[in-house]
């Protein structure tokens, strides 16, 4: 084994959850973020990351395995090297942990070469901010809150309001149509998902343009706080090197900032507000910087952001908010209504929903789908209190459009279809705005509300009407 | 003389350093330096691994949570006050395991794996450690197989499948430990084993449980785990991992187990007690950091294996209690984002009657409609929706304006629906019967029937069928599906029956 020939070893010392401190001879140290292996007998090794220094040639790790069964006086064996991952085309189809090993059975990743996990962010210089719309097909996001080419997009969401789901649709609508190469990062969430995905995947044939990562829930804080660095190095290297335009989807970055909060105080460091780590933002802010359009290509990113008990206000989500060009948001109050996406119109935002780059006419008719509903929410408490009898007939008139463009923001989506037992519908950013104009419009006031419920587009609501 | 005093002296000290080495060496043992609020630091004992089971003065153990360069910090799982500054520890060389095998079933045992039933010895011929990986991504199979439960609500709406977890959520006293019970009860003859973990209940309610279970026949099938309220901390927190190892013991073995925790609020309770009280510093709640982690490992090691795994499922139900009906508190959204799904059980449902009192719009299942028989999954794939609409429609309406006759048509068959779904405790359906129940309240063909005899009258047309008309429910259970055909003769029955269950209901 060639680790034991190398000199630089030191021994474990101490052994808190996944902390270790492991003293070196004090002018051997491993440098901070370098990879360390742990004897832990038979031949196996379990991997270390330096946190930091500590004095008296004591270095402080995160373990990326777990520690059970680790002793005091273990010999740790220094890599010289940060964690690496492979990358290249050969990643493509492939299953990966954290330490950038295979997980599928496929045998070993044919890879360009190995790069360390921790890298900086693209030159100021090299910055391309892009604004050209990313058609997803899903009416209520390309209407009010349109996702842009290399751009970040956030979905909020507390829990099962259907991120996961929507994550889901977008990697089948948008990687189907993009065609170039896709990152699945799975950060923190469940190991079945992760099966049900990869099959999937293999079934609709995208695999074979898709590397996939995973640190799922189950895995150590380390693992899911390093697996999103070891996904952006694959997308990085796709952009910087082989001048791609690449898709980069992470579920769920919220789960990154809980694990750095998992192992933050027994790393020494003084809890922030609500318990997070003190470093909350830097941490977000030199993983967000990280993916970025350049001038040689662009990461397209879509991650899914946990909403812990439902509060849009917690430190987390609130410092992921200002990274984002768009955010969806999810809520459960629209769950509760059973429409599903359960997109939330009037907080989902976009950075580039202006009459230049959507053009005026979608511009318009956001803009005025966004104040009826804003209306009818305000009318809501009215209508609670005195009926609905009590309203002008102007008013009436908005309710019963407000509540058919709810209705029609609902969609039945490809991956639900397993418990809606209905077909997805794919709805064009076109035949969007016509559509939600001609509802604006009043044409279809006399049309059931229920007609407009779980539809694809206007044709649909005619023949639901009828039949 | 002073010689020879000197010469006893070193004797002794000789002959003492002789016995010393065997008893005390520093590597295997030490001696409690501070014991407290069952917790304690000893020195020594150099060559203890992370997480190993201790044994003090051989009357009480310890897990050791934490390494320090001169010290090891543990938590005592017996009694705390029996523990003493320099007591004898010794490291026992394993992590902590339990007994497991089939002979656990139809046993009560504690956090360890000692039976507190008074039947006697257990006889296990394996043990397996109580924290173990979960099954990888490559071992894990597709949920394909239902878990039937027997409740109409939970088999339609949220059905659960084989592997699944299924967190059941409310408030207290609306019926969650009921709807576990009955899915543990609804197993039996169906080759599932089943493992109940009691976790910081009060003990009379623990032995309802197994009285019920027993009653009725599931005991032999259903080993009870049980960490009562008495019991310390530490031995709350193990629970429902000895829980999941006697599960994961039959689940690797290629059989069907069905776990129920009961409940995991107070399992967090307890760890949060215990790291605070190891000085780890706490977050939301003062929760410690790695709350989430705690219930994600336990709970992701409930899965489907593949078939080249062995093909065995481990399907878990957590519950989870919440308080005033905030299910967007920490630890209720920490499980909710775990799960397959959730039951979210509402006490002002509970109150109106409705029981189960299970909320449609908050309940999701999200793996389990591919687990559904395709019978269940035609007659149902539209109910969950439709009564959201009929929730949403019915408070709409409340206030008197004019409705068009779509909307009525809808409130009146979504008040029927709502009434087909309650069900009383430990009185199960057959699969069958479900989806014939189902058939007629979507086809619409309960509208004669007043809504308060809706649910008598779904009852007696199940039996009426049973009774007289055998080979429909022969055919939709060999098909397991529902064709066009079948429905017709179903429809005709309906009107047969009615008839004379009218007749009956002038009589009397």
């Amino acid at each position: 084994m060639s680790l034991q020939t190398q000199k630089n070893s030191g021994k474990i010392i101490a052994v808190v959850g996944p902390v270790v401190d492991v003293k070196f001879d004090g002018y051997t140290m491993p440098k901070i973020n370098e990879k360390l292996s742990v004897e832990v007998g038979d031949g196996c090794f379990r991997s270390l990351e330096v946190f930091s220094h500590i004095g008296c040639g004591v270095a402080r790790c995160l373990a990326m395995e777990t520690t059970d069964g680790f002793c005091r006086g273990m010999t740790v064996y220094a890599s010289g090297r940060p964690i690496c991952v492979p990358v290249g085309e050969g990643v493509l189809g492939r299953v990966m942990n954290v330490l950038g090993n295979p997980i599928d059975d496929k045998g070993e990743i044919k890879n360009d070469k190995m790069l360390p996990i921790h890298r900086k962010a693209p030159a100021f210089y090299n910055q391309s901010p892009s604004a050209e719309v990313l058609e997803t097909g899903i009416k209520v996001i390309d209407l009010l809150a349109p996702y842009s080419k290399g751009g970040k997009i956030g979905l909020f969401g507390g829990a099962g309001v259907g991120k996961t789901v929507l994550i889901l649709e977008l990697i089948r609508n948008i990687a189907h149509e993009h065609g170039g190469y896709s990152i699945f990062a799975g950060v923190g969430e469940r190991s079945r998902e992760g099966n049900e995905m990869l099959f999937d995947m293999h079934e609709s044939g995208v695999l074979d343009k898709t590397a996939l990562v995973f640190g799922q829930m189950n895995e150590p804080p380390g693992a899911r706080m390093r697996a999103p660095l070891a996904g952006l190095t694959i997308a990085e290297y796709f952009r910087d090197e082989l001048h791609k335009d690449v898709l980069l989807f992470i579920d769920n970055i919220y789960r990154f900032v809980q694990a750095g909060s998992e192992v933050s105080s027994l790393l020494g460091r003084m809890p922030s507000a609500v318990g997070y780590q003190p470093t909350l933002s830097t941490e977000v802010g030199m993983l967000q910087e990280r993916i970025a359009s350049t001038k040689d290509g662009s990461i397209t990113s879509i991650q899914a952001v946990y909403v812990p008990a439902d509060d849009l206000t917690d430190p987390a989500p609130a410092t992921i908010f200002s990274h984002l060009d768009s955010t969806t948001v999810l809520s459960r109050k629209i769950v509760e209504q059973g429409i599903y996406p359960a997109v939330n119109p009037l907080e989902s935002t976009s950075r580039i929903l202006s009459a230049d780059i959507v053009g005026a006419q979608h511009y318009a008719v956001a803009g005025k789908v966004r104040g009826i509903l804003q209306r009818y929410k305000e009318l809501q408490d009215i209508i609670a209190i005195l009926g609905m009898d009590e309203l002008s007939e102007e008013d009436k008139l908005t309710v019963g459009r407000a509540r058919r463009i709810q209705r029609f923001f609902s969609q039945p989506l490809f991956a639900a279809s397993a418990f809606t037992s209905e077909e997805g519908r794919y709805v064009d950013i076109k035949t969007t705005v016509e559509c939600f104009k001609e509802i604006l419009s009043g044409k279809y006031d006399g049309y059931p509300e229920s007609a407009f419920y779980m539809v694809g587009d206007l044709d649909e609501v005619k023949s639901k009407a009828k039949g | 003389m002073a010689e020879t005093v000197y010469k006893k002296i070193s004797q002794d000290i000789t002959e003492k350093i002789k016995k010393f080495s065997a008893d005390y060496n520093g590597r295997s043992t030490g001696r409690v330096i501070f014991s407290g609020d069952g917790v304690i630091r000893a020195d020594g004992l150099s060559d203890v691994q992370y997480g190993e089971m201790l044994d003090i003065d051989g009357k009480s153990r310890a897990i050791v949570l934490d390494l320090h360069e001169k010290e090891i910090g543990a938590i005592v799982l017996d009694e705390a006050d029996s523990v003493y500054a320099n007591m004898l520890v010794k490291s026992t060389g394993h992590v902590v395991e339990v007994p497991v095998g089939v002979e656990l079933f139809g046993r009560v045992v504690d956090s360890l794996g000692n039976p507190i039933d008074g039947l006697g010895p257990i006889g296990a011929k394996a043990f397996r450690p109580i924290e173990a990986p979960a099954p990888s991504i490559r071992e894990r199979a597709k949920i394909t197989e239902p878990l039937h439960t027997g409740i109409l609500a939970v088999d339609a709406m949220v059905p659960i499948g084989k592997g699944q977890r299924e967190l059941i959520i409310g408030d207290r006293q609306t019926g969650k430990t009921s709807v576990a019970i009955d899915a543990i009860l609804n197993q039996k003859g169906k080759n599932v084993y089943c493992v109940y973990v009691a976790i910081g209940q009060k003990a009379s309610a623990v032995s309802g449980i197994v009285h019920t279970l027993g009653v009725r026949g599931a005991l032999e099938y259903t080993c009870v785990v049980c960490a009562t309220a008495r019991d310390s901390a530490p031995l709350q927190y193990i629970a429902p991992f000895s829980g999941c190892a006697i599960a994961e013991e039959m689940m690797y073995s290629g059989k069907d187990v069905l776990v129920v925790y009961d409940d995991l609020s107070k399992h967090a309770v307890a760890y949060r007690a215990m790291s605070l009280l190891l000085k780890r510093p706490s977050g939301r709640e003062a929760y410690p950091g790695d709350i989430f982690y705690l219930h994600s490992r336990l709970l992701e090691r409930a899965a489907k294996l593949g078939s080249g795994f062995g093909g065995g499922s481990m399907t878990a139900l957590p519950i989870v209690e919440t308080q005033a009906g905030d299910i967007s508190a920490y630890v209720p959204t920490n499980v909710i984002s775990i799960t397959d799904g959730q039951i979210y059980l509402e006490s002002t449902l509970f109150n109106a009657g409705v029981r189960p009192a299970l909320n449609v719009g908050l309940s999701v299942s999200r793996v389990g409609g591919s687990a559904q028989s395709r019978a269940m999954k035609k007659v149902s794939g539209r109910l969950r929706l439709y009564l959201s609409q009929y929730r949403e429609l019915s408070s709409f309406a409340q206030f008197g304006s004019e409705l068009d006759n779509s909307t009525v048509q809808m409130i009146e068959t979504g008040k029927r629906i709502v009434e087909v779904l309650k069900q009383s405790k430990h009185s199960a359906y057959d699969s069958v019967h479900e989806v014939i129940i189902l058939y007629i309240v979507m086809k619409d063909l309960l509208q004669e029937v007043p809504t308060d005899k809706v649910n008598d009258f779904v009852k007696a047309f199940c039996s009426f069928l049973d009774i007289n008309c055998v080979d429909i429910v022969c055919e939709i259970n060999e098909k397991n599906d529902i064709g066009l055909e079948i429905g017709l003769v179903i429809e005709e029955r309906v009107k047969e029956f009615s008839k004379f269950y009218f007749e009956e209901i002038v009589n009397e």
